[in-house]
């Protein structure tokens, strides 16, 4: 069967996006990637846990943290590893019309997670808690705006698959690619857990 | 025409297996969303209120997010699922060195 | 989607968009060896400022310099790509695979690399290299003057963006796209060892990324990472950089294993003796090498219980690698040995390297450490386990499957040649300064004053570099000669074991016409002993699915090569340099989306075109 064809339900395969070897690979590539990402997040969280009580001439991280915008935060992102799930379900039973339905809640909740963070970070930059205010201020957004950075690729990722697949349908091209995202989506909200907790927690009580 | 007959019903039963199968999971998944919001409504509420303290706090919260990650990986991202047996050791391996570094980096400088 | 890869375009444009692992492995040769020869220059200033005391030959600021030149280039330039080239022509053919699992981030890979040396020796002439030595260690590296520390984050940055891309590309190729009766414990020792490495860059390299982007912000951003001053600490960086750079001994050592387990056997006419201790060894090295990065800071001041744990762990590693040196002797014993000169850099390897793991367990023991730390003993260790490792199991790769890379067989008795002066000049360089170093020469420093009485031995030492460069010269000449003649020779000239010597020579760009079916460790002798002519097919022949040709890698990689240059001068140049940084960043992200944008699914060679090309061959 061509790849690019349209899936119907009778030739559904169970697992479309690992029914092709090019799916596979890219399947097991991708899950490395993330054991590697794993190690990237772990240099970071351990720089910042190095320096987290170095303030320099910044405030402390207790003064300033807002634990109300961290929590909605999260909120957002749990909820969008939810709608995603919900993609990928909707995927594997080809229901098309679901399944970019939920990545595009998917996508307006990584959007708004985006904004809350600006608004957060400029909140900062206010109140004297800068990139160059201290060797805290280095680590804290350097860890937080990796981890940002990534939520805005992967918007802009699910994006351009909404967008270039619209009027498509699922094929064994494309399946990886939606598979994919989801992946890389549930990862970026399990570093986000630990943001939460070592960052912000954390950093409350000092 | 028989036979075709046989393919059409074994089609419709693989096909209802799956079916029963995917709402499993979508129940496993609900679950397990309600069960990371309380998780973090309880981490969050521990850290806000004084009646734990801080040293217990933090403990208790890092077991929180450790307990939230097993969600993600084995419900959500199906790490436990057959096939991902190259997987596991991948993130299994990146997590062992994330420990190592996250250890060194906390402990081993001063 | 019929045949993409239409003839009428030129050689230039092939080459530049191809993702055929062969000709990206030729790619990575090419270039590798180029920076090869560069660093050794490099190596040769700074023995020849070394040749006597208080020489002028190099102030201390260029001395410097070039220092951090040679060991950044050898290490991530010119040893990494090298390793790469192999990687890329052998491990799919040993397997029995068409293609790697992912060739347009094979080639991604390899242009990134490419583009990220390049910018790093631009620094050349923009001004002054990087002088804060190969390991960048903070506050040397965040103060240093100039533009050269910048050159070094940015251009590494990126070249290291490739390398992590190959790793993950080999892991999966080895995984998922083994030929049938390939399992794992079938795997030529080689392969086992490109796939244990390339799982060490996968959980090594992220860190040396994350140490790079501090130490950019740190230089560029004004962040204060290292900054003791604004609270920062430096010893993150010493952390981070080793947490990295202890793997990376092992990415760069255990290939060299695999080659001479190869050679070895090859040239014994034996099977390879204790192959699953072999195994087991690698992928216990691999692990250990995660675990002893702070052997490299003895003298920091960890304190006596980290010191000893990883003393301890340091020196459990000789018992793998023990292990692998009696089972290379074991092979050769009684076997019908060759002396090719593939062999003879083999076997020159296993005592060469010996002595470097014998000095290294020296190091490993914490309190002698401190008497050794910074001198020039340690040079003279890590020389011998790489150069005295590494390059000459690298040597012996390249006379070993150039034949399977470029159809045609170096010239053996320049070989000779370029071993014995190759290899008895890297003693004459490097076995004086184990006593250099005890006698106190410390390293790094650009001279040294007559009383000291160090002079004779640097002197030796010198003559020995003159010696290694003769060796290269005449490898060079070797490469020109043979191609002069262009004679071609079999596909199989060694009555090789393994399956990389089932193809016809050339080989066809589909690598296999069929896949074979493995019934054993070392496939085609198996079959060769049965009597068979070639390998036996698992599968009819049919269409062959092939992926397409790309210009995207490049494009993409010279955005980020431009994104690195402005990084660079965001500080001096301001609006151009944010226009590079803006303008480079956006080539990349383009082409990142042209590639998802675009269906590309390949091309397929069809039956009757193969079978026309392979007359004879039953279908």
């Amino acid at each position: 069967m061509d790849v690019g064809q349209r899936l119907t339900d009778q030739n559904f395969p169970e697992s479309p996006e690992k029914a092709t070897l090019e799916g596979k690979n890219k399947f097991l590539g991708f899950w490395l990637f993330l054991g590697g990402e794993t190690v990237l997040f772990a240099t970071l969280f351990g720089t910042y846990l190095g320096l987290r009580n170095s303030f320099g001439k910044g405030p402390e991280a207790s003064e300033i943290f807002q634990l109300p915008i961290v929590f909605i935060a999260t909120m957002i992102l749990l909820t969008s590893s939810l709608t995603s799930v919900y993609a990928v379900l909707a995927l594997k039973e080809n229901r098309v019309k679901a399944m970019r339905g939920w990545f595009f809640v998917t996508l307006l909740l990584g959007v708004a997670f985006l904004g809350l963070e600006i608004y957060e970070f400029v909140h900062y930059v206010h109140e004297g808690h800068t990139f160059t205010s201290g060797a805290f201020g280095s680590a804290f957004y350097t860890l937080v705006g990796f981890h940002g950075g990534h939520v805005l690729f992967g918007v802009l990722w699910i994006a351009a698959l909404l967008v270039r697949n619209s009027g498509r349908g699922l094929t064994l091209y494309n399946s990886p690619k939606y598979y994919l995202f989801a992946l890389y989506w549930h990862f970026v909200d399990v570093v986000w857990v630990f943001i939460f907790t070592v960052v912000y927690l954390m950093g409350k009580v000092g | 025409m028989a036979s075709h007959e046989e393919t059409k019903s074994v089609h419709h039963h693989t096909s209802l297996q799956k079916k029963i199968k995917l709402k499993q999971e979508r129940r496993q998944h609900n679950v397990s969303f309600v069960m990371m919001i309380l998780l973090t409504i309880v981490a969050f509420a521990a850290i806000a209120s004084d009646a734990v303290s801080n040293q217990v706090a933090i403990l208790f919260i890092l077991v929180l997010a450790a307990v939230q990650v097993f969600f993600q990986l084995y419900v959500w991202m199906h790490l436990g699922h057959k096939g991902h047996e190259f997987p596991m050791w991948g993130i299994a391996s990146g997590l062992l060195i994330a420990v190592i570094t996250v250890g060194t980096l906390m402990g081993l400088i001063w | 989607m019929s045949n993409a890869h239409a003839a009428n375009k030129s050689v230039l444009w092939d080459w530049l968009t191809t993702v055929d692992h062969k000709k990206i492995g030729i790619l990575y040769l090419i270039s590798g060896g180029f920076f090869f020869l560069v660093g050794g220059l490099e190596a040769l200033l700074i023995r020849i400022q070394l040749m006597g005391p208080e020489m002028t030959f190099l102030t201390g600021d260029l001395y410097n310099q070039v220092l951090t030149m040679h060991g950044t280039t050898m290490i991530f330039l010119a040893a990494m790509p090298i390793i790469f080239a192999f990687m890329n022509a052998v491990v799919p053919l040993q397997i029995g695979a068409r293609d790697v699992a992912f060739p347009f981030l094979n080639s991604l890979g390899f242009w990134l690399f490419f583009f990220g040396g390049v910018l790093l020796n631009l620094s050349w002439f923009l001004g002054g290299a990087p002088d804060a030595g190969w390991t960048a260690y903070a506050p040397l590296s965040t103060q240093s003057s100039g533009h050269g520390v910048d050159f070094y984050v940015l251009g590494l940055q990126i070249s290291g963006a490739g390398t992590l891309m190959g790793g993950i590309n080999f892991l999966v190729t080895i995984i998922n796209m083994r030929a049938p009766g390939m399992t794992f414990m079938r795997m030529p020792l080689f392969t086992w060892t490109a796939f244990v490495t390339s799982g060490l860059i996968l959980f090594a390299f992220p860190a040396l990324t994350i140490g790079f982007f501090l130490l950019m912000f740190d230089r560029i951003f004004e962040a204060n990472f290292f900054d003791a001053n604004m609270g920062g600490n430096a010893i993150i960086w010493e952390h981070i950089f080793w947490i990295f750079g202890h793997p990376e001994v092992y990415i760069l050592i255990l290939p060299a294993f695999g080659i001479i387990s190869e050679v070895v056997a090859t040239f014994a006419k034996k099977r390879l003796f204790g192959y699953s201790a072999m195994v087991f060894a690698t992928v216990l090295i691999g692990f250990l090498g995660f675990m002893v990065w702070a052997h490299h800071m003895f003298t920091v001041g960890l304190g006596p219980v980290a010191n000893s744990i990883f003393a301890v762990a340091t020196m459990a590693i000789a018992i793998p690698t023990g292990v692998k040196i009696f089972n290379w002797i074991f092979t050769m014993w009684g076997g019908r040995n060759r002396f090719t000169t593939a062999n003879l850099f083999s076997v020159g390897f296993i005592p060469t390297f010996v002595m470097g793991g014998v000095t290294g367990v020296m190091l490993a023991a914490a309190p002698a450490d401190y008497q050794y730390h910074d001198s020039y003993f340690v040079v003279a260790h890590f020389h011998y386990v790489i150069v005295g490792g590494l390059i000459l199991g690298l040597f012996s790769g390249l006379y070993y499957w150039y034949p399977r890379m470029f159809g045609v067989m170096l010239n053996e008795t320049l070989g000779k040649w370029n071993f014995w002066t190759f290899f008895i000049g890297f003693h004459l360089t490097f076995f004086p300064q184990h006593f250099l170093g005890l006698m106190g020469m410390p390293r790094r420093y650009f001279t040294y004053p007559e009383e000291f009485q160090l002079g004779s031995l640097n002197f030796i030492s010198t003559i020995g570099a003159i010696g290694m460069t003769v060796g290269t010269i005449i490898f060079v000449i070797n490469i020109i000669v043979t191609h002069a003649k262009g004679e071609k020779v079999s596909g199989d000239p060694w009555d090789g074991r393994t399956l990389e010597w089932a193809m016809p020579n050339p080989t066809p760009h589909y690598n296999f016409l069929q896949t074979p079916l493995v019934r054993g460790l070392d496939a085609l002798w198996i079959e060769k002993m049965a009597g068979n002519k070639g390998m036996t097919p698992a599968e009819p022949i049919g269409d062959i699915h092939m992926p397409n040709n790309s210009i995207l890698p490049f494009v993409m990689s010279l955005g980020f090569f431009i994104a690195g240059l402005g990084f660079i001068y965001i500080n001096t140049a301001g609006l151009p340099a944010l226009i590079a940084v803006i303008g480079g960043i956006g080539i990349g992200l383009v082409c990142m989306f042209l590639r998802s944008w675009i269906d590309d699914h390949g091309y397929h060679i069809h039956k009757e075109d193969l079978l026309k090309e392979n007359k004879g061959v039953d279908a």
